[in-house]
């Protein structure tokens, strides 16, 4: 009986643990011919040219014999170019078209026609704010998580006396870091932030030269500004090197999301003790697993769904918390980097 | 007679380029010349190519209207605003072409009354107008417009034309007749080419050009208003940068910078150019920066080109006497 029992037990065991997940994970049949597009908020920026090298990753690991398209527009010209690349793919009749939105809901109609047309739009790094036409959203990190450690960063570098900070944003319309900003104005209701101040929000456009000149021109609006928080990697850069040339990095320090290679100076010489980031090859990995699952009919993009990335792990489809009918998959987790680990990260 | 054989020989060579241009493409991808693509093909820049006939009357007029892309931007902000706040869309519709006259009145005011140039008033309107978009919009997107406007915008209206591509192919037709059949067409040319001229001969050199700049500024919010249908919302950095698209079209159509010169047909050939070179290249999976170079480039020889041929024949023609 106790045999019997143990027996049964085992096969219990052997039953929920990897067969379980075998019938549930949706998992990817490698070698299949599909074209997909990877389409940056614009091109010439560091972070999606990692997201492009993970994509890559993925696309090897899938064996799928048609190259990836990594295609964007100019920084000027992004909406504009942004609905351009998408109607062209459309009209080339790829599989899936991956989005780094930079139109809000202006990307609406493209990316709709592409949906009819039998193509999954996969958005990553920024949604479409209404969430129409859009099949899913890889997001990278929780976006209430940001808005935290963009909350807790600050009240590091002031000390718990906390003071006067301004945040330089992207692009006014930018979905995720308003996402961002607005989690981080929720965290700071929290008593324990009580003593941060924000002041202002300005916006760069993610742009170095405009970037510069708003940062340098919140210091000489607020005398007494403690923290830039530039959730921004084109921002963050561009706001630290204007505080370092106006020799202002005593008084005012930068922090934000940025790419430890490019903030190593930074860090060092104490312009930008802390900032966050995440992995962008990781993001682009995640997002072409996902594309590709779904242009091959191997998962719908329907809540509950799960999934397994390669190297990555397991991965479910849940409703975005920070849309309304937005569907979303979760990267995350995110590292904050300082000098003690900035160097390492850096390579 | 020479400058009639040049403007000749200008079309002549666009419509070679095109040829070629065409042809590379339909050789190049395979969805072409599919009837989907080239409404595409249009559709992606329809905004641009309208505003691109007016600019055409400002230029060869000897003017320049910088301020075109803000006034897009401007009578989108002034309709999703206005439609926002609870009008109803034909009443937002008005009021933003109402308010296109007005920059254009305002243009035309220091332009023609006070005699300042044109390129500092136009530019100090880009800025001026696109600043005033962004405060009726702030950081927001308007969207949600009634399903007729998005759907006049975004949905073939007759066969597969869209009611944006048939409003251009409209205004070609009347502009044309304006600038090439009419009086006030005879007097842009002379204003033009030789403004002291045309005032001693008691041509009313204001009045042309306040005409001019408020034509430029109502089709520009017309095209605003377009181009908010077709995206279905708006925002305040809307068509931001067009005006440089814009220009670069007229230019390459044979339009002389200094006034004077040039004719609807060649502007219609160059917007063929560069609507297919630009197609062409993103059906090859050329984008950005890459498609930016070719226009430029094209541009230059726009002006090389010419000059060069007319320095060939002044130096032949030096040799024969």
């Amino acid at each position: 009986m106790r045999k019997l029992l143990m027996g049964a037990a085992a096969l219990a065991l052997l039953a929920a643990l990897p067969q379980r997940a075998l019938a549930d994970d949706a998992m990817a049949t490698p070698g299949k011919a599909v074209s997909m597009v990877l389409l940056p908020k614009f091109l010439g920026i560091l972070p999606f040219d990692q997201a492009h090298n993970g994509a890559e990753e993925a696309a090897k690991e899938l064996k799928n014999p048609t190259p990836l398209q990594f295609l964007g527009p100019t920084p000027q010209n992004s909406v504009a170019g942004q609905i351009e690349i998408v109607t062209n793919a459309t009209t080339q009749g790829v599989k899936a078209i991956m989005i780094s939105n930079n139109s809000g809901d202006q990307i609406v109609p493209a990316a709709k026609a592409a949906q009819a047309k039998g193509i999954k739009v996969v958005t990553w790094d920024s949604p479409i704010p209404s969430s129409e036409g859009e099949d899913v959203f890889v997001a990278q990190v929780d976006f209430s998580d940001i808005g935290k450690v963009m909350a807790d960063m600050t009240l590091s570098i002031t000390g718990p006396g906390g003071g006067k900070f301004a945040v330089l944003s992207a692009s006014p319309d930018a979905a995720n870091q308003n996402a961002w900003i607005a989690a981080m104005k929720t965290a700071l209701k929290d008593p324990k932030y009580a003593k941060l101040n924000l002041v202002d929000t300005v916006y760069g456009n993610d742009e170095s030269e405009k970037s510069y000149t708003q940062a340098q021109a919140l210091v000489d609006k607020y005398p007494d500004l403690k923290v830039i928080m530039a959730p921004t990697s084109v921002g963050i850069v561009a706001a630290a090197k204007a505080l370092q040339d106006e020799k202002l990095c005593d008084k005012v320090k930068i922090s934000g999301l940025g790419l430890p290679s490019e903030m190593l100076a930074y860090t060092k010489n104490g312009c930008a003790p802390e900032f966050a980031l995440w992995s962008f090859v990781d993001l682009g990995y995640l997002t072409y697993y996902t594309a590709y699952l779904l242009a091959t009919d191997a998962m719908k993009a329907e809540e509950g769904a799960k999934f397994k990335a390669g190297r990555m792990g397991e991965f479910t489809i849940t409703k975005d918390p920070t849309r309304a009918k937005g569907l979303r998959v979760l990267m995350g987790p995110f590292t904050v980097y300082n000098k003690d680990n900035v160097e390492a990260a850096a390579k | 007679m020479s400058a009639l054989d040049r403007l000749k020989g200008w079309e002549i060579m666009m419509l070679a380029l095109l040829c070629a241009i065409v042809a590379l493409n339909s050789i190049w991808s395979p969805y072409f010349l599919s009837v989907g693509n080239i409404v595409n093909l249009f559709q992606l820049s329809i905004e641009k190519s309208i505003v691109a006939l007016t600019m055409a009357l400002v230029i060869i007029g000897g003017e320049i209207d910088l301020s075109v892309a803000s006034v897009m931007g401007l009578a989108a902000c002034v309709m999703a605003w206005t439609f926002h706040e609870g009008a109803p869309m034909p009443l937002a519709i008005l009021l933003a072409l109402a308010a296109g006259v007005l920059a254009g009145l305002n243009n035309a005011f220091w332009i023609a009354r006070v005699g300042l140039p044109s390129l500092a008033v136009t530019l100090a309107g880009l800025i001026g107008y696109r600043g005033v978009a962004r405060i009726f919009l702030e950081d927001r997107a308007i969207g949600g417009f009634p399903d007729w406007f998005n759907t006049l915008g975004q949905q073939a209206l007759i066969g597969p034309l869209t009611a944006a591509i048939l409003i251009f192919f409209l205004l070609f037709i009347l502009f044309a007749i304006i600038l090439h059949g009419s009086a006030f067409g005879r007097l842009v040319y002379v204003v033009g080419s030789n403004v002291q001229a045309a005032r001693y001969s008691g041509v009313r050199v204001g009045l042309v050009k306040s005409a001019l700049f408020v034509g430029s500024a109502f089709v520009a919010a017309l095209a605003g208003i377009l181009y908010a249908a077709r995206l279905g919302s708006v925002r305040g950095d809307m068509a931001e940068g067009f005006e440089l698209d814009v220009i670069t079209a007229v230019l390459l159509g044979g339009v002389s910078i200094f006034g004077g010169k040039g004719n609807l047909v060649g502007v219609g050939l160059s917007l063929l150019v560069i609507l297919n070179l630009r197609n062409g290249m993103g059906l090859a999976d050329i984008t950005g920066n890459t498609q930016n170079n070719v226009i430029g480039g094209l541009l230059i020889l726009s002006v090389l080109i010419p000059n060069m041929w007319q320095d060939l024949r002044d130096k032949w023609k030096g040799r024969e006497t």
